[in-house]
């Protein structure tokens, strides 16, 4: 190696020129450096005094025959030998104990940090300290090389620089050999490090801030010695700081200032994350974000700005040269400017922030269904969410991962489409907070829709959800009132918009709307129009779902018929309501015969008590009081102007001749008075309550009329066979086998078989007691049997107008062979251009069609229909 | 028994249907109304055809200076 050297420095004719005498100097010189070299290097500081002399006559004599380059890469080697021989190995030794711990989670995990705690800090006190002293002799050799430089007169100029270079390499082959020898575990060892003094810190911190919290509640930076008490922890906290920053600095100067960064920063965030997760949490009824926020600025960039104040006062002190290690990653250039700390901590601030919001973002986005759940109660961690997102800006994330969950957890089909339905609507609210323009809110919204068109009660869960306002409240918090409300919030919407009714209103709504134009963010489908997405409006998007809201209305119609029919008392407040509600959302005309339904119910509440009076006087004066103890106060009557109301379902019934006297009493009675209107009874329609006397007790009950009837029969007559029964009433005999089970379920009928098999015998039960218990076991039971309706379905309706289609389906089939549903639907939609006209949508033509296909009429193979052979 | 809540519809009791001038039936309402019932009821002519009264009326008016009915060409008279 020396020859080496000596030859790239040397050239052959130098050589030549030496004399004998000279080249014994050379040798004696440099064996004499050599040596004290050797001995200097070793580490005896006290040799290094007595021998310095000679060791610079020897460097000056060497260096007189220009082997200075020689002199240098001997003594830089000769101490990268010590620190390869001796100090790495020394200094790694020291955790060779922790080589086989795969896991510090697994062990006793306090007595170890403690261990490492101090382990780390001797074992680089130890290492510190032969670095300085290695240093000291490097210097030593500047020194004497700059002694000769003098007498050598030229490199005068360069003797800070001289010093600057040795330095730089000698930084370099510490790390160099450190980082080549290190040991696979010491990252880990330093990672734990940290996070246990962070810990700790953010302990001493936690209990800080919180008595700060308690005693001030303004959100100022801590102002750090407010009492005797926090010049305590003042204390504690910087002996920790200043501790970890001897750490810090002592593996800085050994080269390791990326992996010490490394280590802290993820210390730091783990730290960090640990929080959010603590604060954040399962609990969305709170906001988080500010305390996180708060916390970041208490805690870690505390310790930071401490951390950095001790590093730049002991840079400033220290060579700061030597910092500057190879190895150091650009982030670590913040500590170069450690002399403007500010920088350095506004740039850790906005690190930690964001990841921060990151992290926050990312529980709550895998938590985003839960939060809709319990969406109003949920608010503040809705609106942490979108803070979070305006920074981080990962919407796309947000919008797949809800997707995700809410195909997995919410569109199956063990959900009520209640359930999806209110799932939707808060998420249609609680997406609206998170982003107004409803990009997102489309992107999520589209796979629920497409989900709820499949689902058959879809209208009618939204149409009972837009009605049933009070009933919400009764069967639990958030639930039903949640489309009433948006009804109501239309409607102030509406009013605020008339106030400034002058002419101006459409210039100035443009005006405003082209001021608030944003554009839309880049996440927007381009193929959708922008216009779309304008409002985001809860009960439009729910229109949305059916696609027309003409159906909606249809089934409103249904449902207020149904309800209407069942009511008695005429009290129609709470529907007067919702209609006028709807009508300022759907638009006058169309719920039009809605209203007529409502006003025929007035009106017959006003024609009742006519009739009423005028046959109470006739009665009176006539004295015709009839024998029968039926008279007009027990009968009300609901007139309806059949053509305004839906197709109701007509089935003929005898009623009992009291009744049915009644009944063409009041039709006479009504007739004098509207003349020449006539009254046709829907004797089938309506409600009756019955009180049942039986020997023991009375029963009471609200039945339809063709159940009364039948208990009615059994007045005069204990058992009746099924045939003269029917006969009776005037119904079909399976009609009245359907029927006659609702009393049957209540215990009041039994069913026997009769000496026919399809003649059954029903009896009435005396006996009470027998029949009080059934009464209670089969509650559920009667209640389905009248969950039967008056009001022919909508499916009902659709299936009678879909039945003139069925013609066509099976002729264009049996031409064709086989087709799929869009082509059935188009050939319908061109071929039924003249009456009856095809206007359905093609959600109905293929419940149709698939209700073709349970008649077994057709087929259904790899989706086209086939006439069925 | 001790109350009877019936539903019934009614029915002016017009043979046909629809009103010719309006095609629309009579116990529905014409054009111009929008409750059926008291408010649109219909008429009859001395002929025996009935009418909307809102829509003969208009008709009416606009035959100057005698009413023919619509359907028969008689003249319109109201029955009594």
């Amino acid at each position: 190696m020396t020859v080496d050297s000596l030859s790239s420095v040397c050239n052959l004719g130098a050589l030549d020129s030496l004399s004998e005498a000279s080249i014994s100097e050379i040798i004696e010189s440099w064996n004499s450096f050599c040596l004290i070299t050797e001995t200097i290097v070793k580490g005896d500081n006290a040799k290094l005094k007595t021998s310095y002399l000679k060791f610079q006559d020897d460097v000056c004599s060497l260096c007189k025959y220009g082997l200075r380059s020689l002199v240098e890469e001997h003594f830089l080697l000769s101490l990268q030998d010590m620190l390869e021989k001796h100090s790495a190995p020394k200094f790694w030794k020291n955790f060779d104990a922790y080589n086989n711990v795969p896991d510090p989670e697994v062990d006793d995990k306090n007595m170890q940090e403690d261990e490492v705690e101090l382990l780390l800090c001797k074992a680089l006190e130890e290492i510190s300290s032969e670095k300085q002293y290695q240093e000291k002799c490097l210097l030593t050799l500047v020194n004497a090389l700059q002694l000769c430089g003098a007498s050598d007169t030229s490199t005068e100029g360069h003797a800070v620089d001289t010093e600057k270079i040795f330095l730089s390499k000698y930084q370099l082959i510490v790390s160099s050999v450190l980082m080549t020898t290190m040991p696979r575990h010491f990252t880990e060892i330093l990672h734990w490090y940290f996070k246990g003094r962070l810990e700790e810190l953010s302990t001493i911190m936690a209990g800080d801030y919180e008595d700060y919290n308690e005693s001030q509640d303004d959100n100022q930076p801590r102002n750090m010695d407010i009492d005797g008490t926090y010049d305590q922890k003042k204390i504690m906290e910087n002996k920790l700081v200043r501790n970890i920053g001897m750490v810090v600095h002592n593996l800085r100067n050994l080269g390791f200032t990326s992996m010490t960064e490394d280590a802290y920063a993820s210390a730091i965030f783990l730290l960090l994350k640990a929080k959010v997760f603590d604060l954040a949490g399962d609990d969305y009824r709170t906001s988080v974000l500010e305390s996180i926020k708060e916390w970041i600025q208490a805690v870690p960039l505390q310790f930071l700005r401490a951390l950095l104040d001790y590093l730049g006062d002991s840079m400033s002190y220290l060579s700061p040269k030597s910092t500057k290690s190879p190895l150091a990653s650009t982030p670590s250039s913040c500590y170069q400017k450690s002399g403007k700390p500010s920088e350095g901590i506004v740039r850790w601030q906005l690190r930690l922030e964001y990841f921060a919001y990151e992290t926050l973002q990312d529980l709550r986005i895998a938590k985003l269904f839960e939060i809709i759940v319990d969406y109003p109660d949920s608010a503040p961690a809705i609106e942490d969410l979108k803070q979070c997102l305006e920074y981080t800006g990962q919407h796309t994330k947000l919008v797949d991962s809800f997707i995700s969950a809410l195909r997995y957890r919410l569109l199956t089909a063990g959900a009520s489409t209640n359930d999806i339905l209110h799932q939707y609507v808060s998420t249609i609210k609680a997406l609206r907070t998170i982003d107004p323009a409803g990009v997102f809110l489309e992107a999520v919204g589209e796979p629920i829709r497409e989900y709820l068109r499949g689902r058959k009660d879809t209208i009618k869960c939204i149409v009972t959800m837009l009605t049933d306002g009070t009933g919400g409240n009764n069967s639990g918090p958030g639930n039903g009132d949640s489309l009433l409300e948006e009804l109501n919030r239309d409607e102030e919407n509406q009013e605020s918009n008339s106030l400034d009714d002058d002419i101006n209103t459409d210039d100035k709504q443009t005006w405003i709307d082209i001021q608030r134009w944003e554009p839309d963010p880049v996440e927007a489908d381009p193929l959708k129009g922008s216009r779309y997405r304008r409002k985001v409006d809860v009960l439009g998007m729910i229109v949305g779902i059916i696609g027309s809201k003409d159906q909606l209305i249809n089934e409103y119609r249904v449902m207020l018929a149904e309800k209407l029919l069942n009511k008695t008392d005429y009290d129609i407040d709470t529907e007067i309501r919702t209609l006028e509600l709807l009508k300022i959302h759907f638009g006058e005309s169309s719920m039009q015969k809605c209203e007529i339904m409502l006003n025929d119910l007035i009106d017959s509440k006003r024609t009742n008590t006519n009739v009423k009076a005028t046959i109470n006087q006739l009665s009176q004066t006539g004295g015709d009081l009839r024998e029968h103890e039926a008279s007009f106060d027990i009968l009300d009557a609901s007139v309806i102007s059949s053509n305004f109301w839906p197709p109701i379902q007509d089935e003929d019934v005898k009623l009992p001749e009291a009744v049915d006297r009644l009944l063409s009493d009041y039709a006479k009675r009504f007739h004098e008075i509207k003349t020449p209107r006539k009254l046709l009874w829907k004797k089938n329609l309506g409600t009756v309550k019955l009180e049942l006397e039986f020997e023991d007790k009375t029963l009471q009950f609200t039945v339809t009329p063709v159940h009364a009837s039948i208990i009615m029969q059994f007045q005069d007559q204990k058992s009746w066979t099924s045939k003269n029964l029917a006969a009776a009433i005037g119904v079909p005999v399976d009609t009245l086998q359907k029927r006659i089970n609702f009393w049957i379920n209540k215990g009041i009928v039994v069913e026997s078989s009769g000496a026919d098999s399809n003649d059954h015998l029903y009896t009435l039960v005396d006996d009470m007691a027998d029949g009080g218990k059934s009464v209670t076991n089969n509650e559920a039971l009667g209640a389905d049997d009248e969950a039967e309706t008056s009001v022919a379905s909508v499916e009902d309706q659709l299936r009678k107008e879909m039945t003139v289609y069925e013609k066509f389906i099976i002729g264009m089939l049996r031409n064709v062979g086989n087709m799929g549903l869009e082509r059935i639907h188009n050939s319908l939609k061109i071929f039924c251009a003249t009456p009856p006209i095809y206007d359905k949508s093609i959600q109905q033509l293929q419940s149709f069609l698939s209700g073709l296909v349970a008649e077994e009429k057709l087929e259904l193979r790899d989706g086209t229909y086939h006439i069925k052979k | 028994m001790y109350r009877w809540h019936a539903v019934a519809s009614w029915t002016w009791g017009v043979d046909d249907e629809t009103c010719a001038i309006c095609k629309r039936a009579f116990d529905g309402c014409c054009d111009a109304c929008k409750l059926p019932g008291d408010d649109c009821p219909p008429i009859w002519g001395a002929c025996n055809h009935a009418f909307h009264l809102h829509c003969i009326l208009k008709w009416v008016h606009s035959q100057t200076p005698q009413a023919h009915c619509p359907l028969c060409r008689r003249e319109w008279q109201f029955k009594e």
